[in-house]
């Protein structure tokens, strides 16, 4: 892994993060995507050979940190995205926006039900998990986050 | 793929069981801290913008009420003194262990947790202030919950009126005792295990009863507003309304008390998510 693909994962990290801990009005809380899941999305697609499984584990410890929950319950969940995000690399990089949307939200349902069977199997309390809103909202700002990574990452790794 | 999630299971149960992880939670605080405050930024400048674009007729006007308040609440204090005193001397006769007076950090809300599901906040003293998990969190009119996981600047707070948390309490008129429990709204606790005949009237104030060692005794923690007898069930509805502002209060107090608050490590997850 080269000097350049870690400062760039870096600032990735930095900004899914902030954008996953920003302030929201009440009502709002719903509408929040789930930035980290989509930024390792995106790492994985756009540099397949810089960012692989093991992205999973410092994303997920992070975002276990920023939840506040059992640390490695994300790095389970986000394990098996990447896994099934390598699985469709190919379609999803020959697919049109739309298309690459409506893979996004069933990618992104998929998490949040693994996230709510992990949860429900080996931790004493469950976590509350709402299954649909994210997946929505992921799938919604998908297209801009793709279009931004794109003339990032594409170009400055290529 | 199948390798990194055992590892990660394993290290879920690990940090269930024990708090070795504990440091590594702190630096991955350490890592978030900064994107965090990027986050706040605006509302932090917003803040900044109303203080110091305050006229000074504003700070004026402050400033006299403010003198005001504090006129009544020293005169108060100086009655708390010669009632305290005396108290230590009831006390102390009927040789029971004194109670020495609790010691406060004063601390803001930054965030609430983005899930509406559970009711806890974060608050922007941590670790480094000296901030442990289990520690009584107050505001100005009540117990507002107790702190369950601790970064380096900022701790996240469980309010009492998470469905996961229980706090025992006490009657103020009579001193029945109770466990009210969070049911996930944040205008509303409830009583459970109340039997038919306890004397709980509408009205109540229900004090924190310092059983279990984590919450001091005698705080405010709600008024009743509802008790519904079922004849044929076992136990009374009993709801309360919970006296601190948990929706409003920007500012906390978290209470170092002597003695009370520090659970042995191993405990700590228990009281976890």
């Amino acid at each position: 892994m080269t000097m350049q693909q870690f400062i760039l994962g870096a600032c990735a990290f930095f900004v899914a993060f902030m954008l996953e801990h920003l302030p929201l009005p009440e009502l709002l809380f719903w509408l929040q995507p789930q930035w980290a899941l989509l930024m390792v999305t995106l790492l994985v697609l756009h540099a397949p050979r810089a960012y692989g499984l093991w992205l999973a584990v410092p994303a997920g410890l992070m975002m276990d940190t920023e939840t506040g929950n059992v640390l490695g319950l994300h790095v389970i969940t986000f394990t098996v995205h990447i896994f099934l995000v390598q699985l469709f690399i190919r379609r999803l990089d020959g697919f049109n926006l739309i298309q690459q949307m409506l893979m996004v939200l069933i990618l992104v349902l998929a998490h949040q039900l693994v996230l709510f069977w992990v949860s429900q199997m080996l931790l004493p309390f469950p976590i509350p998990v709402s299954i649909w809103s994210p997946a929505l909202t992921s799938a919604l700002v998908w297209p801009w986050a793709y279009a931004i990574t794109q003339l990032t990452i594409r170009r400055l790794l290529s | 793929m199948l390798a990194v999630c055992l590892l990660a299971a394993g290290l879920m149960w690990v940090d269930q069981h024990y708090t070795v992880f504990q440091p590594l939670r702190y630096a991955v605080g350490y890592v978030l801290y900064p994107a965090q405050q990027v986050a706040l930024l605006p509302s932090t400048l917003t803040l900044w913008m109303e203080e110091s674009t305050a006229t000074r007729q504003q700070l004026m006007d402050d400033n006299v009420q403010l003198r005001a308040r504090n006129l009544v609440l020293e005169q108060k204090a100086q009655r708390l003194a010669s009632l305290e005193t005396e108290n230590i001397e009831l006390r102390e006769l009927l040789s029971a262990s004194e109670q020495i007076d609790d010691r406060v950090l004063v601390t803001a809300v930054t965030a609430v947790d983005p899930d509406p599901y559970s009711k806890q906040i974060l608050i922007n003293k941590g670790g480094e202030d000296g901030v442990f998990v289990g520690q009584p969190v107050l505001d100005a009119f009540g117990l507002l919950g107790q702190v369950v996981d601790v970064l380096p600047r900022s701790s996240r707070v469980m309010m009492i009126a998470d469905s996961n948390h229980a706090i025992p309490v006490q009657v103020n008129r009579n001193g029945v005792r109770a466990i009210a429990a969070g049911i996930g709204a944040l205008d509303r606790i409830e009583l459970i295990y109340v039997p038919n005949t306890a004397d709980i009237q509408l009205g109540d104030l229900l004090v924190s009863s310092g059983l279990g060692g984590r919450y001091p005794r005698g705080y405010p923690v709600g008024v009743v507003v509802e008790v519904d007898h079922q004849p044929g069930d076992m136990f009374a509805r009993v709801s309360a309304i919970p006296s601190a502002r948990l929706d409003r209060s920007r500012h906390l107090l978290l209470v170092f008390s002597q003695g009370a608050g520090q659970v042995p490590s191993e405990e700590i997850w228990r009281y976890r998510k």
